[in-house]
């Protein structure tokens, strides 16, 4: 067992009331745009009646008090860590611990545009399976808000998942005093994840991801020339992004032209994120509304937006998209892969093809690759047995 | 078919009080930190020059000597098939005043025609010729600044259809000359390719100061020609986030823009900053350098007070919904056709030897500063380029 050498401080939420009453005001005063005929089905981006019901919901019904609650069941600390740049971080995490004496110790990494909120649902069901009704194994569940999302602190430069990751192993390490670990992520959760298997190796004992963020150097010669279904799969991948990564593209190249509105108005960050649901989702998309209540009730969305207004981080959390890619962390070195042993389940989201095993394994030692029926982007959110499932019996198979 | 009414700029006190309650209240925040010395723009809007900007507006931008100025030429709005557009129009000085009309782009409006319309009419008030003075035609294209907002996209090409159509049922000129930048010179691209006098159009020649309508299939060749593809390329993967956001889902962005007139002025001048000649004359970039506060200001109150930031963006859509702009293989623009190349612009023009592919060009000009907003940027330097050009096409 390392030892802990860096003490963290229990956390509980409380946002103050006058921030309660800031929101309710602005919500109040929204002004919302006019719409194109025909965005029924969400073409020109986010549909008005959507937002005119979620905001409305937010601003008569939603009970943050209630929802913080809920957040605060979960013990949760903070503690800061200095990067290799000298910078300081405070990283705000959940941590649960697992039933019995030989709990798995798990951290789970979120992404854009979530917060820990996504895996609170699943929480209860990795650390306490007997609870439940399963058999093990029973983990130690850590869950760290990213560097600039909600309760973490924002950076003053910013910071992309080869950092992150650094941060994240001394947490495990010298903060909860944990040898090896396991770790699960999807989105941008996934780089920090895949970099933090390719940079503490002897530590990471395995990992379970939603999404492939790795590029492999394909002109290498470790690597087999690129498949038919490879290329046919990358051909509809970038047809599919370039319909939809308008909003990768800005906050990867000007982040700051957008942050001020987004900064300045609820329904404006609302506006900008629940596309992403609608869209990343495994939502029902032949109502303009109906999809959305059932896969993401306004209560669930309307906390992750509540983390993002009330701690001000959406400037922060966007910039991650200019920090990673100048990073360069994603774009593996000639012959690099990740050895750890790798588990990869794929959810269905909107349109996309489905990854071919082969790609897979050019970036990682795949153990394991399962396709899901149903789940999309969010899928601890939005199948979150499911979900519980297949991370408890991924790591049972890796560590066997 | 319905005549052009009178118009004038005149905004109630309460849509001006709103805005300025809601900058004054602006709720400031962090921004990434920038090593001394380095670009403060890096990451998009600078924080710095936008608080700076702010507090001029709330303390100390006017709006009523905008409007002022705005008012000072004559404005008119006519309906032209269904769709509602402001325009200028402005007679000219001489026995026989070339007509020409002037399209504006994204993100500005008729403002930046606005201080040359004087120069363009009325030649002889500023050093020229009484005989070169022009009649002047200057829209806000359809869903910009005064004209209406469209119930869905429209793009340039059909922009233009409505152009032909101002100009010749509506207005009465025969033959006209147009001229344009940003959207402008693609909505004036299609004026020369689609109607021109050799179809059956009334536009005879055009002028633009920004590569626009675009021959189809033509692959730079020269050495000259290869490196302006591959310096518009690198320009594009950096600059043209705004863009495939706006023509893809311009609804996801609206709802923080439309409810926040900082956040529109952080997107707006950002473009400003970038596109234009911020030199100074000791080689440092400041956006001051190209505008004042004031003239930032009055654009960006335009986008606010008429509430068109929004269907603004549409128009990007609606390009794609066009088509594009690609010219038909193996045709190009046929009328005489005059380019002005401003150092600063950030979507370069091709080398003359490329424009040549696509366009039957007649005039060249090549300026040592001024960028993508010239006409606002250089002012009378702008406004001999076209009256040169249009004393090309007389008689």
């Amino acid at each position: 067992m390392t030892r802990r050498t860096i003490p963290a401080d229990p956390f509980t939420i409380h946002v103050p009331d006058h921030e309660i009453a800031d929101l309710k005001h602005r919500l109040e005063q929204t002004r919302f745009p006019n719409e194109p005929e025909g965005n029924d089905q969400w073409s020109y981006g986010t549909n008005l009646s959507y937002m005119e019901r979620l905001i409305a919901y937010w601003r008569d019904d939603f009970d943050w008090r209630k929802q913080e609650a809920r957040l605060n069941a979960f013990p949760q600390y903070k503690v800061t860590l200095t990067d290799e740049n000298d910078q300081d971080h405070e990283i705000h995490f959940l941590y649960e611990k697992g039933s019995g004496d030989n709990a798995i110790p798990l951290i789970m990494t979120h992404g854009w545009p979530s917060t820990f909120r996504e895996f609170l649902d699943v929480v209860d069901q990795l650390a306490h399976p007997e609870t439940y009704g399963k058999q093990g194994p029973a983990f130690d569940v850590i869950v760290p808000s990213l560097i600039g999302y909600g309760f973490s602190s924002k950076p003053r430069i910013p910071v992309g998942p080869a950092i992150i990751a650094d941060l994240w192993h001394e947490l495990m390490t010298h903060v909860l005093g944990y040898d090896t670990y396991v770790a699960q992520a999807g989105d941008w959760g996934s780089f920090v994840t895949s970099r933090l298997a390719l940079q503490h190796a002897d530590a990471v004992s395995a990992i379970h991801l939603t999404m492939l963020p790795l590029r492999p150097h394909l002109k290498h010669e470790s690597q087999p020339p690129v498949t038919e279904a490879e290329a046919k799969w990358i051909a509809e991948m970038r047809a599919w992004w370039a319909q939809e990564e308008g909003y990768r593209s800005i906050q990867s190249t000007k982040p700051m032209a957008l942050a001020f509105a987004l900064m300045d108005s609820p329904a404006g960050l609302a506006g900008w994120l629940a596309d992403k649901y609608y869209r990343l989702g495994d939502t029902d998309k032949t109502h303009t509304w109906k999809g959305m209540d059932t896969r993401f009730p306004m209560d669930t969305l309307l906390t992750q937006l509540s983390i993002y207004w009330f701690t001000g981080t959406i400037n922060a959390a966007n910039t991650l998209y200019k920090a990673g890619p100048a990073e360069g962390s994603a774009l593996l070195k000639p012959g690099q892969r990740v050895t750890t042993p790798t588990a990869y389940t794929e959810y269905p989201m909107d349109t996309l093809p489905i990854t071919p095993r082969s790609w897979a394994e050019r970036s990682y030692n795949l153990k394991r690759f399962r396709v899901m029926e149903k789940g999309g982007h969010f899928a601890a959110m939005e199948e979150p047995e499911i979900f519980a499932h297949d991370v408890r019996e991924a790591f049972r198979e890796l560590l066997d | 078919m319905s005549s052009p009414q009178p118009f004038k700029v005149e905004v109630d006190q309460a849509v001006l009080d709103t805005i300025i309650e809601k900058v004054r209240a602006y709720d400031w925040h962090e921004m990434p930190e920038i090593a001394a010395g380095g670009d403060r723009w890096a990451y998009g809007t600078d924080m710095v020059y936008l608080k700076e900007l702010c507090s001029y507006w709330t303390k100390n931008f006017n709006w009523r000597a905008a409007e002022e100025q705005l008012n000072a030429f004559p404005q008119f709005t006519c309906e032209v098939d269904g769709q509602s557009i402001h325009f200028y129009h402005v007679k000219g000085s001489g026995s026989a005043p070339q007509p020409i009309i002037l399209t504006h782009g994204w993100p500005g409006s008729v403002f930046e025609f606005v201080h040359i319309l004087d120069h363009l009419a009325h030649p002889e008030k500023h050093g020229g010729d009484a005989e070169d003075g022009l009649t002047l035609i200057v829209p806000s294209l359809p869903g910009y600044g005064f004209s209406g907002k469209p119930q869905k996209p429209l793009g340039p090409k059909r922009t233009a259809a409505l152009w032909d159509k101002l100009m010749r049922t509506h207005l009465g000129y025969d033959t006209y000359i147009a001229q344009g930048g940003d959207w402008g010179s693609v909505v004036t691209g299609w004026l020369g390719y689609n109607h021109g006098t050799d179809k059956d159009g009334g536009c005879k020649a055009i002028h633009v100061n920004m590569w626009g309508l675009r021959p189809a299939g033509v692959l730079p060749e020269t050495e000259e020609e290869q490196a302006w593809a591959g310096a518009v390329g690198a320009t594009m993967q950096a600059e043209s986030a705004y863009l495939q956001l706006q023509a893809t889902k311009p609804q996801s962005l609206s709802y923080a823009m439309m409810d926040s007139p900082v956040g529109i002025a952080a997107w707006i001048i950002e473009k400003f900053n970038t596109w234009s000649d911020t030199r100074g004359p000791d080689g440092s970039s400041n956006i001051e350098n190209a505008y004042t506060k004031d003239q930032l200001l009055t654009n960006i109150m335009i986008y606010l007070v008429t509430r068109t930031f929004n269907t603004s963006t549409w128009f990007y859509r609606g390009y794609f919904e066009d088509g594009g702009s690609d010219m038909a293989p193996d045709t190009r623009v046929e009328i005489p056709t005059g380019m002005a190349v401003f150092p600063e612009e950030f979507i370069k023009l091709p080398p003359r030897s490329m424009a040549e592919k696509g366009y039957n060009i007649t005039h060249w000009s090549e300026f040592d500063t001024g960028g993508h907003f010239a006409a606002l940027e250089t002012g009378s330097v702008f406004a001999d380029e076209i009256i040169s050009f249009a004393r090309t096409q007389k008689g």
